[in-house]
């Protein structure tokens, strides 16, 4: 037995077990008698009540029914083509078959078939004069009966087939069918009649809903209309089913791989960074030149960088800057370096590419940087490498820099605890000597991360003089990058870099973070 | 990065000591090194190397070398090299060079190793620094190229000819049959992997003895007779050929004192050059060109933030290798002869950093105020992203690069004919690594399709967006290219129209307090008649219509879809004059 939350019933229900005590069959029919329901409002609280287990059937009759058509309609009120024959007949007197039929309102092809049929039983024949004209219509008994029929059928629009006699059966089954209906006066209908009655369950429920004072009559939606003329202070609301399923709504989203990169940016911009940004095709200058790697380092194979098929070449590089790191990469200019020893070449260094590293717009913020000062950017970036999923062609990364007359080693190790606990959460930093062409000293930062563990956040460093002073800087330049999408894949619950970048709707619609 | 295998056993012979693994771990950080994979059942060590300028530690000796002496151990002494004062005995081991290698692989640096029957983990560890040093550091042969042969059975004087390469012939390793340099260049596969470099010359450089023997052919391959080392061998010539001297000589210095540390003696050979080098007309190698270079103190504690004395600079870098002396505050330091990094004295500085330890400095907090903003087209973005949300659309982030098939052919209702069609406006990569990644995207649109291409299983409408970065050819431009920032919209639904996609556009704009005109436009992507430009102050900054149904057959999309473009920059409000 089931415990029923009979604030839950829909009124229907509360209706039937305030109308039905038990003591008598519980029917479809007798809901549309005592209660006015509709037959189908009937059966759907039927269906209801069977479901929640308040009702059980108790017996089941099959019976059978003749509905009226819309053909027994026009039967009903103009008559049947037999009935319609004989009237005209006796009133008109014979008549060939085409007037007939006119004077009938028949159809040719059913004046054919209902004169055939009278004239079998002797009811009307054919004269010398090709007229048909009336012999006895009583000779057609079956008229009379389904003109009986038709009149009881009218009022409900069907009959049961208990009602009927053994000749009215005869006579109703000439003129109905169960399927393909429409060319005869009634559709034969099979129907089970079911009686239920009370479970456990149900008696229970019935107990309550007398003591509850619910009248099911209860308020279902609150209208303006009700609002505008105070209705609803007479009456009481329904209680909903709050355990339905929550629907699915798709609501205009951001993407949250872009949510997550801005806020990075925003915990960079509260940590006092300004943001830069450039163009996706640079040459080679900016790319490596001015970061002082040599026109002929291994790093700078045409295996690892994108270059652009037309144009080639930028039509020139900005002075002074193109002397300055010509002149450093020769012989050192004035940096206090002995350079790298060879010939520069200024074509090449106009060589237009694919930007292939965020450092780039660190170097070209340099003749425009404020002194102090510190600038970082989340730039797109384009490496030859086969995709997959922990490799892409373009993805961002995410550098910047520091100038002040006071930066060194030992800032740029707080500046990278700062980012290690403000960027990623981190709970423990490590310092470890590293390389890159343009820093020196060199640190890659290690941290250990509350859910991914030791991993690499990024590489730093103080730019060389190399870099900095052939670009118009005299003060020490902190620059780093950070490795942020390792904690992105976290952050949404991915672990394929592709995924930051899906196409499939479906699968950014559902995304969320961790 | 090179990386290389090493057995753990021979490296704790040249460090003195066995390290326990954390240890090892911790200690190779002195030398920007990191284990990639921990020993296998042979013992073999692989160990990733950072610092693309210390080609000395690319072997066992040498990084065994720099842990030994970080650890405590004496910097060593090397008695073979020739310095500017002093060059060594030669004896009758001559190298001569041929006036015709000026123009082709001008020079050459060698000597003789002799010491104990070589065994296999010394001669894989000369034959892996000789493929490192090669390879990373000489370029891929094209700067550097090594050679290692019996000594023994070869005579001196050496000859470095420019010979003829149909004339000239011997049998390299890996064959039987004798063939001619040209047919090398063709047929062998190192010719094939590297005679590239000499191919295009009328001669080609030759080494042969003084019985007119060969020795090889730099930098392809080497004799299979006097250039075949093996376990046993204990007499070594070895060579160095090239096309930058200091490069070379420093290739040169690293091999011998790994030889020397493994217990061979370096015997000099003296090169004779019929023309001017940098380093003159006769030279001894192995040689220490290096010349001493100068930090001050002041400078170093400057650059680090901690103080430091010339006594402390001197003490730190030797703990790295490097011989140094202090006057005042002024350091002098004699670079080790198998280094060659110090082009500034930044670069001084970080060695006496890692003489100091990592661990040992204390981080400090950035002092200076520093005001932090975003971009104006960063923030003008946001606002877009916020109203657009709210108009109910999905953002979007997709790659930059991508296919000809998708940002051109299938964006037209005609299709071109591949074989003449141009490339548009696009920016088009010369080494693309596939088709499928060839173009930088011309416009958001396809991304924004590509999305739609593959969702038709998702509920519908599809109202997306993206704000991203394009690229096109642009005449005006220094770099004959522009980027643009751009907001791409693109919206499929059974019911979308030019309406839905112009109220969805005007709202946005609405909220941004951009007045826009809207002006009927051509635009073949779009239905003729249901597209309109947008234009704010008279000029046209996007574009807005009902894709044409072409364009959609061409992604194999099956629902109405209307799109819009606009650049990001025209949206954003000017200041207003005070």
């Amino acid at each position: 037995m089931t415990d029923i939350d009979i604030r839950s019933l829909h009124p229907l229900e509360i209706k039937v077990l305030l109308h039905f005590s038990g003591a008598s069959d519980i029917t479809v029919q007798e809901m549309v008698e005592r209660i006015g329901l509709k037959e189908g409002q009937g059966n759907q609280v039927v269906s209801w009540l069977a479901a929640k287990g308040i009702i059980e059937e108790s017996a089941r009759t099959a019976r059978t029914l003749y509905e009226l058509t819309e053909l027994g309609r026009d039967f009903v009120t103009n008559g049947s083509p037999e009935e319609r024959v004989l009237r005209t007949l006796e009133t008109g007197g014979p008549a060939p078959l085409p007037a007939l039929a006119q004077a009938a309102g028949l159809e040719m092809r059913d004046i054919g078939s209902a004169f055939g049929a009278l004239s079998r039983v002797g009811a009307v024949r054919m004269d010398a004069d090709k007229r048909a004209e009336l012999v006895d219509a009583d000779k057609a008994s079956w008229v009379g009966l389904v003109r009986s029929i038709l009149d009881r059928a009218a009022s409900d629009g069907i009959l049961p087939d208990e009602s009927l006699s053994g000749d009215e059966r005869e006579a109703i089954q000439a003129i109905a069918k169960k399927r393909g209906a429409g060319t005869v006066a009634f559709r034969i209908v099979e129907r089970n009649d079911v009686v239920y009655r009370y479970t456990d369950t149900g008696r229970a429920a019935l107990e309550k809903v007398a003591d509850s004072g619910l009248t099911g009559d209860e308020i279902g939606s609150l209208t303006p209309a009700m609002l505008r003329d105070g209705s609803w202070k007479k009456g009481s609301f329904r209680s909903y089913n709050i355990d339905t399923p929550p629907a699915r709504l798709i609501p205009g989203r951001r993407n949250p791989y872009a949510e997550y990169l801005e806020s990075v940016k925003d915990t960079l911009v509260g940590l006092g960074f300004e943001e830069f940004d450039g163009p996706v095709v640079e040459t080679e200058f900016w790319n490596s030149d001015a970061l002082f790697m040599p026109q002929f380092h291994a790093a700078r194979d045409i295996h690892d960088v994108y270059y652009v098929a037309e144009p080639t070449h930028a039509r020139e590089i900005e002075q002074p800057y193109l002397d300055q790191v010509a002149s450093v990469h020769e012989d050192g200019w004035n940096t206090g370096s002995r350079g790298w020893n060879y010939g520069f070449d200024r074509d090449f260094t106009r060589r237009l590419i694919l930007r292939s590293q965020g450092t780039v717009l660190s170097a070209k913020q340099l003749p425009a940087a404020r002194v102090p000062g510190r600038y970082f950017g989340i730039v797109r970036c384009f490496r030859y490498d086969q995709v997959d999923a922990t490799h892409l062609s373009d993805f961002y990364q995410t550098e910047g820099i520091v100038l002040g007359e006071d930066v060194n080693l030992r800032t740029l190790l707080g500046m990278l605890k700062m980012f290690a606990e403000e960027v990623a959460g981190a709970t423990e930093v490590k310092y470890v000597p590293g390389y890159f062409p343009f820093t020196e000293p060199s640190v890659e930062v290690h941290i250990k991360h509350p859910k991914l563990g030791w991993f690499e956040l990024g590489g730093s460093g103080i730019f060389r003089p190399e870099v900095t002073v052939p670009l118009g800087i005299d003060v020490p330049v902190l620059a780093w990058g950070l490795g942020i999408d390792r904690m992105a894949l976290m952050h949404l619950g991915l672990n394929d870099l592709r995924e930051l970048f899906s196409n499939d709707l479906e699968r950014v619609r559902l995304r969320r973070r961790k | 990065m090179p990386k290389i295998e090493l057995y753990r056993s021979a490296l704790d012979g040249y460090i003195g000591e066995h390290l326990a693994n954390d240890v090892l771990e911790d200690q190779l950080s002195v030398a920007k090194a990191e284990v990639d994979e921990w020993e296998d059942e042979d013992g073999l060590l692989k160990i990733e190397l950072n610092d693309t300028n210390r080609p000395d530690l690319w072997s066992t000796a040498g990084l065994g070398r720099q842990l030994r002496v970080y650890r405590g151990g004496d910097i060593p002494e090397y008695g073979f090299f020739s310095t500017d004062t002093e060059t060594k005995d030669c004896g009758e081991r001559i190298v001569q060079v041929d006036p015709g290698l000026k123009e082709i692989r001008p020079y050459i640096a060698a000597f003789v190793a002799r010491g104990p029957a070589i065994d296999e983990a010394t001669l894989n560890d000369i034959i892996q620094t000789q493929e490192k040093l090669c390879w990373n550091y000489g370029q891929k042969r094209r700067a550097v190229a090594m050679g290692i042969y019996r000594s023994d059975i070869m005579k001196f004087p050496v000859a470095y000819r420019a010979a003829e390469p149909d004339a000239t012939s011997f049998v390299p390793l890996a064959e039987e049959r004798s063939m001619s340099l040209r047919q090398m260049i063709t047929d062998h596969p190192k010719g094939r992997d590297f005679g590239h470099i000499v191919a295009d010359f009328p001669r080609m450089p030759y080494l042969e003895d003084a019985a007119q023997e060969a020795l090889s052919f730099p930098p392809v391959i080497n004799s299979a007779r006097l250039g075949a080392v093996e376990v046993g061998d204990s007499t070594l010539f070895i060579e160095l050929t090239g096309t930058d001297q200091h490069i070379l000589h420093l290739a040169c210095s690293i091999v011998a004192c790994d030889l020397a540390d493994a217990g061979f003696t370096i015997e000099p050979v003296r090169i004779e050059y019929p023309y001017d080098t940098p380093a003159g007309r006769t030279v001894v190698t192995p040689v220490y060109f290096q010349t001493p270079i100068d930090i001050d103190s002041a400078f170093a504690s400057r650059w680090l933030g901690v103080s430091l004395t010339a006594d402390d600079c001197v003490r730190l870098l030797g703990r790295m290798g490097c011989r140094a002396s202090g006057t005042g505050s002024s350091v002098r330091v004699q670079p080790p002869p198998y280094r060659n990094d110090f082009l500034h004295p930044v670069d001084v500085a970080e060695d006496i950093m890692i003489g100091y330890g990592m661990n040992n400095f204390e981080p400090s907090m950035l002092q200076d105020f520093t005001v932090g903003r975003l971009t104006p087209v960063e923030v003008l973005s946001r606002e877009v992203k916020t109203v657009l949300v709210g108009l109910g659309f999905q953002e979007m982030v997709f790659n930059y690069l991508g296919s000809r098939r998708d940002y051109l052919d299938r964006m037209q209702p005609v299709p071109t004919d591949e074989s003449q069609a141009s490339d548009g406006n696009m920016v088009r990569i010369l080494n693309p690594m596939s088709e499928n990644y060839e173009y930088v995207r011309p416009s958001v649109l396809p991304s924004l399709l590509s999305a739609e291409a593959v969702s038709a299983h998702a509920v519908y409408p599809h109202p997306v967006f993206e704000i991203g970065k394009v690229a096109v050819r642009d005449a005006d431009s220094v770099s004959g290219t522009r980027t643009d920032d751009i907001l791409g919209l693109v919206l499929s639904d059974v019911e979308a129209t030019f309406n839905t996609i112009r109220d969805k556009v005007n709202t946005m704009l609405y909220f941004l307090n951009i007045d826009a005109r809207y002006e009927a436009a051509t635009d073949s992507r779009f239905i003729p008649g249901r597209c309109a430009h947008i234009l704010v102050d008279g000029a046209v900054v996007g574009v807005m219509g009902e894709l044409h149904p072409q364009v959609l057959e061409n992604w194999g999309i099956s629902m109405p879809t209307t799109a819009a473009e606009l650049r990001v920059a025209s949206l954003i409000p000017q200041k207003s004059s005070l």
